[in-house]
């Protein structure tokens, strides 16, 4: 049986007395595009920061393709790309500067780091900008350059922390495209969003992470059939969307909707 | 799109010398020399130059002026082989290395490093880095020039010695970057959580009051002694004699710490003892290796990815009300509300603040009556201590909209004009102002005596009108050259160098306007005079303040998107 692309075991991470992320074990196949979703603050950045080795988690173990991962996994790290929260860009530089800097890094060779670099700021739309510095891009341009930046040196790995906040929906096509692209030639995607109707269109599984604690997990068929035999009164065939079945799990450990009125509001 | 498919990264190993560690430092390299580069574009980037090439050269000539003083020490210890004073100059130096940038109230500029761990960075290429980023900065710079006096001085007046004096040196200076590296880390490390960061700040707070308080009873009890000595007619043998046991314990235990231990390299190397010379040696290698330990543990931490200021808001729930809040409504008392709340939780700031006040017991010990001056003979001691309180102050008066951080927006898109917002600041700010100005002067008084009326006078109506030179200046500067202030780190952050630079000239000129004054009319036997002097000049500046603060609405809008930039968008 072929290993899991990323496997977490019991992974927790405590702030002093509070855990963040609490036991979350979890199993992606090679290939697949899957979906981490929950509230805000529910731990998904976080079990990301760790996953990528930004966090040292306080309990657990990850392995990615396979492997035990650490701080000094130097060799997975090649193999994963990562879009972090906040982007982590160097304002300071100029696109194919920053590219440049990420493909070098990661060990890329200088003539292949060019080559890439080209293709990529050509691909993202940001050709005419390479005298522009990245703290003069607009939000959804530095997303595009975080996006490139994270797929320079190939990996078989993708993590993406909300990549398409802020994206403009022709450019949330064409990342679109190509995740999906990557994803046909054998890459595995982690991505974190609020954007449900992307997860519904591309994840084939799907995590949901409430109060740092994995509340569900699984295709999203079998997510569908578990929302369908835990909410009373469904149909038969009753085909939830993922925003639904979202609220229902959500719902079921504690959530709710605010039906406070504010009289003063107009 | 032929790049996406495969990972084309090349296998190699061999360490943090290794190929693909020196791609990855040729990487850096080139990355910071391209920000360099790119930030020249800017009048705030050659600013930024100019004002830390003249912060090189002002710490190279300060350091040459000191490395010169130590040549000449040693080399008068070396030739009249009085080498059991050896081991004051390498203190002195360790002293100054690590209280320089204390005393000047302004850390080394570090950049952060933790955006690496993503790259398949090594945990020795990310010490190196660490270790190589910020080398260059005031206190490494003096400190290296102070080492390279006193081996000068040993080697000029015993040539023999020159290598023993170089090696010992050489660790001694190794031993005191790592240690100063260490404890910057760890004041960041324990910086990094905002909990931490309020603790610290009432530690501040305290040590402000503790002052006051300590000097006090200490300087009571040293009137009454300094009588009885006086008496004596034999104060300072009697001191020695009081104390010899413990200078003795003393000077036994400085022997096995690293300035003494440099000393006693050389000692060993001149009683021909190469056994002493060696363990001296070797004992100061340790000390160096445990300054390195204590700075790789603490970047060991920050590489397996412990990153506490990541830490998500608790989830206990806050009481409604919990807290104080000011009285009064509208956005002038909220601005002053947050501003004080803000204050308390950022240290490098209340730092600042805090920190002139222990430089102001040194100025004041050295005119202390125990010394040969008398308070009477020097009476304007007094405004000095008080003008030095005003050191801490540039980064609250000239980036008085640092801490904003993305809260920037927030003030452009609120109806309140900004000329509020900066006089509520500049309100919060001159209190804050004028209790550091009298915790100064009542310290120097404590210390020195209350000094005549119209020196007190003169004193007040100087810092009126430097406050308002200050906080006139202090506008443009915060809505022209901003920077952003974090919180979490006591360390300078990059395009301070602009701001601060420029800040601290203008201080010195009003500080030179102070002195010309005070000295013209000590001159002229009128000490009444630096009053309505001062308090004229004061009204030319509350003008120039009123009508600073009135356009600087209209400034703002024009400096809307560099302030937004600088202030919120990507480092």
């Amino acid at each position: 049986m072929e290993n899991p692309a990323i496997q977490t075991n019991g992974l927790t991470r405590r702030f002093g007395a509070l855990a963040a992320v609490e036991d979350v074990t979890l199993s992606v196949a090679p290939g697949q595009f899957f979906g981490f979703l929950g509230p805000n603050g529910a731990g998904k950045s976080t079990t990301i920061k760790m996953l990528t080795g930004l966090l040292e988690p306080s309990a657990g173990t990850i392995e990615i393709l396979g492997q035990r991962f650490g701080p000094e996994s130097l060799e997975l790290k090649r193999q994963m790309g990562v879009v972090p929260e906040g982007m982590a860009l160097l304002g300071r530089l100029t696109a194919p500067e920053y590219l440049h800097y990420v493909g070098r890094m990661y060990g890329l060779d200088a003539t292949t780091t060019n080559k890439r670099t080209e293709e990529l700021l050509e691909f993202m739309q940001l050709a005419g900008e390479h005298r522009k510095l990245v703290t003069d891009f607009s939000h959804g341009m530095q997303k595009k350059l975080a996006m490139a930046a994270a797929v320079i040196h190939g990996p078989k790995v993708l993590f993406l922390d909300e990549p398409f906040e802020g994206v403009d929906a022709i450019a949330a096509g064409m990342l679109k495209n190509m995740l999906t692209g990557m994803m046909n030639r054998g890459a595995t995607i982690f991505l974190t969003t609020h954007v449900l109707e992307i997860v519904e269109r591309l994840c084939s599984h799907v995590a949901i992470i409430s109060k740092g604690r994995l509340v569900a997990c699984g295709s999203l068929d079998e997510l569908r059939v578990g929302v369908a035999s835990a909410l009373p009164g469904t149909e038969q065939g009753q085909r939830f969307t993922l925003e639904e079945i979202f609220l229902a799990i959500l719902g079921a450990d504690g959530h709710r909707e605010s039906t406070q009125e504010l009289s003063w509001l107009a | 799109m032929a790049g996406l498919t495969g990972v084309g990264a090349s296998r190699t190993g061999g360490g943090m010398l290794g190929r693909e560690a020196r791609t990855q430092y040729a990487a850096m390299a080139r990355m910071r020399w391209r920000i360099f580069v790119n930030g020249l574009r800017t009048i705030h980037g050659l600013l930024d130059l100019g004002a830390t090439g003249i912060a090189w050269v002002l710490s190279s000539v300060y350091g040459l002026g000191l490395g010169v003083g130590l040549c000449a020490a040693a080399y008068s210890l070396a030739s009249r082989a009085s080498w059991q004073y050896l081991p004051i100059l390498f203190w002195a130096v360790s002293i100054l290395w690590l209280m320089f940038p204390v005393v000047v109230a302004s850390f080394q500029e570090q950049s952060d490093l933790g955006t690496l761990l993503r790259f398949p960075v090594r945990f020795a290429s990310y010490f190196l880095l660490h270790l190589i980023s910020g080398l260059m900065d005031g206190s490494t710079i003096i400190g290296l020039l102070c080492c390279l006096g006193v081996w000068l001085g040993i080697a000029m007046a015993r040539p023999d010695l020159y290598l023993w004096a170089a090696l010992s040196l050489s660790v001694f200076a190794v031993f005191n970057i790592l240690l100063v590296r260490a404890v910057f880390a760890w004041i960041d490390r324990w910086l990094a959580q905002r909990k931490t960061r309020e603790i610290l700040g009432l530690v501040f707070m305290l040590l402000v009051v503790s002052l006051l308080v300590i000097n006090s009873v200490v300087n009571q009890k040293h009137y009454e002694g300094w009588k009885s000595h006086k008496e004596e007619a034999a104060p300072l043998r009697g001191a020695l004699d009081k104390y010899a046991p413990l200078l003795k314990t003393a000077n036994m235990v400085q022997q096995w710490l690293p300035p003494g231990l440099g000393a006693r390299t050389l000692l060993g190397a001149t009683e021909q003892k190469p056994v002493a010379e060696f363990a001296s040696l070797s004992m100061l290698g340790v000390w160096a290796v445990l300054a390195g330990s204590a700075l790789g543990g603490r970047l060991k931490a920050q590489y397996r990815g412990q990153n506490l200021s990541w830490a998500p808001s608790r989830d206990k729930p806050i009481g409604r009300g919990s807290g104080w809040t000011l009285c009064g409504s509208g956005p002038f008392a909220a601005i002053v509300e947050k501003e004080l709340r803000s204050l308390m939780r950022t240290v490098p700031l209340l730092w600042a603040v805090s920190v002139p006040l222990l430089f102001v017991l040194v100025i004041s010990g050295m005119f202390h009556p125990s010394s040969s001056s008398d308070v009477k003979s020097f009476p304007y001691v007094f405004p000095l201590c008080v003008a030095y309180a005003l050191v801490g102050f540039t980064g609250l008066f000239y980036n008085s909209l640092g801490a904003e951080e993305a809260g920037i927006q927030l003030l452009f898109l609120s109806p309140t004009p900004i000329r509020t917002v900066l006089l509520s600041k500049n309100l919060v700010h001159s209190i804050l102002f004028v209790f550091v100005g009298l915790a100064a002067g009542v310290l120097s008084c404590l210390r020195l005596g209350v000094p005549p009326f119209v020196v007190l006078a003169g004193t007040g109506a100087w810092l009126v009108f430097a406050l308002l030179c200050n906080l006139a200046a202090g506008i443009i500067f915060s809505i022209t050259m901003p920077y952003r202030i974090n919180p979490g780190r006591i360390t300078r952050p990059a395009g301070a160098q602009a701001n601060t630079f420029p800040a601290v000239l203008i201080q010195l000129g009003v500080l030179g306007v102070g002195v010309l004054v005070f000295w013209l009319c000590w001159s002229l036997k009128t000490p009444w005079l630096p009053v309505p002097i001062f308090l004229a000049l004061a009204a030319g500046a509350l003008f120039v303040w009123l009508r600073i603060l009135h356009y600087s609405d209209d400034n703002a809008s024009q400096h809307r998107d560099a302030l937004i930039a600088t202030l919120m968008k990507a480092e």
